[in-house]
């Protein structure tokens, strides 16, 4: 198998699972260095291991970034008194090491989030990672596939979205000057958009329960999708980045 | 309500359902849908249930593949027997492993994004093997000769191609029986006919029995070989599955000289794309003019171009004081109070004068303070055409108020145009409907491809077959136009 598609090709609920637990650990690391490191890693691993579209996700990391320096500065400026030595003097405002230390890590945090969930939202097809969710940990089908409707029913609700849009136009709704008026006139869609949609998903459920959907756990897959060993070498690779900058940032701290 | 008995015709073969004395009511009304509802269906055979809408027929549709009483609490009383056994002594989803159905709404009936994950679902409901799904699949797409759409989207084919690939998911069950409400109501004619005769070969090779729910049988041609109605409260159990086509009372013309609207050369582009090109017509007071021509063709585009909800890339508009009115083909689209009369009443341009006299002459007086979305859809498409007119719109575009709609609802619809076209309002209605058309039409517009084939005299255009069926449309069943006038 060809290694810029691992990630693409590794099982979803076992990436989804990864992903957590990465999050999770994260979270109990206060040192700048983990979160920076994990990001770098994640970063190298997608590299390697993928072929997603880069400028995309330049463009999807961008309101993470500025998330990220929001962080930083509100947490040097205003955060509670930390204690250590002053770095840094700015008419009233005193910056010590414990507290650029916490903002930085505490931004870092935030992108290493962010790139290890695009991670799994750029190499994830949905449709497979429900259908893996259902066989790996036993999601019930009745979620799943409701999921899987209402995943199907996206584009048909933005059309009738349109088309009430464009008759509303006619009666004089939607063209008011002003934008919060035209936001507040939004108002006036939901009705019909709801009776449609409640419409649409009662005839979908019939049509599931016609093809003798009864919700019980399914017993064959026309595509299983497995955990194989490649999947296990990846579960492996994130643990040792996790570990690695864990470490490496505990380490960095104490010296 | 719904009451339907027959004799007994002497068949042959096994019987797969029999109903006994079957009274179904929903829990929230007061009466029956269903009352001493009794028949026989056989093996193999070909039954059409027809009836006006809400007269129950998909009701007992849904009884059958037992989707009701279950799902909708409702109470049923008489025996439904599917081949020997007691409809209620089926386990979930048993029965509908022996039965399949196809239901009417193209957009509503699938969970899957392609052909192949949808089929696959349907062989995994069925615990069929992994093994043979792989066969069955190719096989069900073979025989409904659907194989190169195996991994196409199913949300980017056409309302045609939905209903086939819906039926061949049917093929896959391997069923015994094959349910079909109202599968052609959202195709146009020339679609439907093509399904129709696809169908008949189907189920000549599967020999399934077929039970179909169907207000009008134009397009079914003599496919099926008994028929079963419902008519309120009277029995019938009829030979003659052929039905005579309705027949309208051709109009007298109100057309008159006075132009009241004009396209010159309009042209419409979305997003780069050019929808339509170059279209010029006029329309007359007191005229009616049809305008046809294949899905996707531009009619909705055309109509939200004239009365200003598209922009214009080219071309002007002449139209005196206002926009024409337009009515959707859900009228409730254009809803925008709770009630019927502050409905009428919304646009500011309304002429509060006019709006007592408006009411009456559409009969919304009744039902003034009912909620919009709460009214019958011969209702709101009154309501929504009122709110037009007191705003004193030169025009009226109507978007497929055919489609869907019983014999009872067509005629009321033909007093509703003539009588607005009396009144001195021009009225431009969009349809397949040719037999509805050829009954009101003085001029008929084809549009093709973004581009007007031509404006033809109503009388002229009918006799033209190849004509219409390179606009997918079919000449109107015989008879037609000798009504009344």
């Amino acid at each position: 198998m060809v290694l810029h598609e691992q990630l693409h090709e590794m099982n979803p609920a076992m990436k989804f699972l990864v992903v957590v637990v990465s999050m999770l650990t994260l979270a109990w690391f206060f040192n700048p260095w983990t979160p920076a490191l994990f990001f770098v890693g994640v970063v190298l691993f997608q590299f390697v291991c993928s072929l997603i579209n880069w400028k995309l996700w330049l463009l999807l990391m961008i309101p993470f970034v500025i998330t990220a320096f929001g962080y930083l500065w509100t947490t040097v400026l205003f955060a509670a008194e930390a204690g250590g030595t002053v770095i840094w003097t700015w008419k009233q405002f005193e910056v010590t090491d414990a507290q650029w230390t916490r903002a930085l890590s505490l931004a870092f945090r935030v992108i290493a989030f962010s790139s290890i969930s695009l991670l799994f939202a750029l190499t994830t097809k949905p449709v497979t990672f429900v259908i893996s969710l259902m066989q790996q940990f036993r999601l019930s089908p009745k979620l799943a596939y409701g999921i899987m409707v209402g995943y199907q029913f996206l584009p048909v609700v933005k059309e009738e979205f349109i088309q009430i849009r464009h008759a509303h136009r006619l009666r004089g709704v939607g063209v008011e000057k002003w934008w919060w008026q035209r936001i507040y006139g939004m108002r006036r869609l939901l009705i019909p958009l709801l009776a449609a949609a409640v419409r649409k998903a009662e005839r979908a459920a019939f049509a599931m329960e016609a093809r003798a959907f009864t919700g019980k756990p399914r017993t064959t897959f026309f595509k299983p999708v497995p955990v194989r060993i490649h999947d296990w070498i990846l579960v492996f690779i994130f643990v040792m980045l996790l570990v690695i900058s864990g470490l490496s940032g505990v380490l960095f701290m104490n010296n | 309500m719904g009451k339907l008995k027959e004799k007994n015709a002497p068949i042959r073969t096994s019987i797969v359902m029999k109903l006994d004395n079957v009274t179904f009511r929903f829990p929230e009304d007061d009466k029956p849908i269903l009352q001493d509802v009794s028949f026989v269906i056989h093996q193999g055979e070909r039954v059409v249930i027809t009836g006006q809408s809400g007269s129950g027929k998909s009701t007992l549709l849904y009884l059958i593949n037992r989707l009701y009483p279950a799902n909708c609490d409702g109470i049923l009383s008489g025996e439904i027997t599917l081949w020997d056994r007691q409809h209620e002594d089926y386990l979930p989803g048993e029965v509908n492993a022996r039965i399949a159905t196809v239901f009417q709404d193209p957009d509503a009936q699938f969970c899957m994004p392609t052909v192949e994950e949808e089929m696959a679902f349907t062989l995994e409901n069925l615990n069929v093997p992994g093994i043979e799904m792989e066969k069955r699949i190719t096989e069900a797409l073979e025989a409904t000769e659907l194989t190169h759409l195996r991994h196409t989207v199913i949300q980017t084919l056409s309302g045609g191609m939905k209903q086939r690939v819906a039926t061949a998911c049917a093929v896959l069950m391997q069923p015994e029986v094959l349910l079909l409400d109202e599968p052609l109501s959202h195709l146009d004619p020339f679609t439907a006919r093509e399904y129709v005769t696809w169908l008949d070969e189907l189920q000549t090779k599967y020999g399934w029995t077929v039970v179909a729910v169907e207000h009008r049988l134009d397009h079914w041609g003599d496919f099926f070989n008994r028929r079963l109605q419902f008519v309120g409260g009277f029995v019938e159990h009829s030979d003659a599955v052929v039905v005579p086509p309705i027949v309208f009372n051709k109009r007298k013309s109100t057309l008159t000289t006075e132009t009241v609207f004009e396209a010159q050369g309009i042209s419409v582009e979305v997003n780069g794309k050019s929808l339509l090109e170059d279209v010029s017509f006029k329309l007359k007071s007191g005229e009616i003019a049809v305008l046809a021509g294949p899905n996707g063709s531009g009619k909705s585009t055309l109509f939200k171009a004239i009365c200003g909800i598209l922009p214009l890339a080219k071309g002007c508009i002449e139209t005196g004081r206002t926009y024409p009115g337009y009515v959707p083909q859900s009228p409730e689209h254009l809803f925008v109070t709770q009630r019927v009369e502050d409905e009428v009443l919304f646009s500011k341009e309304a002429v509060p004068e006019l709006v007592g006299d408006m009411m009456r002459r559409l009969r919304l007086d009744d039902i003034a303070d009912s909620h919009p979305f709460a009214i019958s859809h011969g209702q709101k498409r009154r309501t929504a055409i009122a709110a037009m007119l007191t705003e004193k719109r030169p025009v009226l575009l109507l978007d497929e108020p055919t489609s869907g709609q019983d014999e009872a609802a067509l005629h009321e619809l033909h007093r509703l145009v003539h009588t607005r076209a009396a009144e001195g309002l021009a009225v431009l209605i969009v349809t397949h409907d040719m037999s509805f058309a050829a009954s009101v039409a003085d001029t008929v517009f084809l549009l093709k491809e973004g581009q007007l084939t031509g404006q033809f005299l109503a009388e002229d255009v009918w006799q033209n077959e190849s004509l219409l069926l390179a606009h997918s449309l079919l000449p109107p069943s015989g008879g037609i136009l000798y009504g009344t006038s």
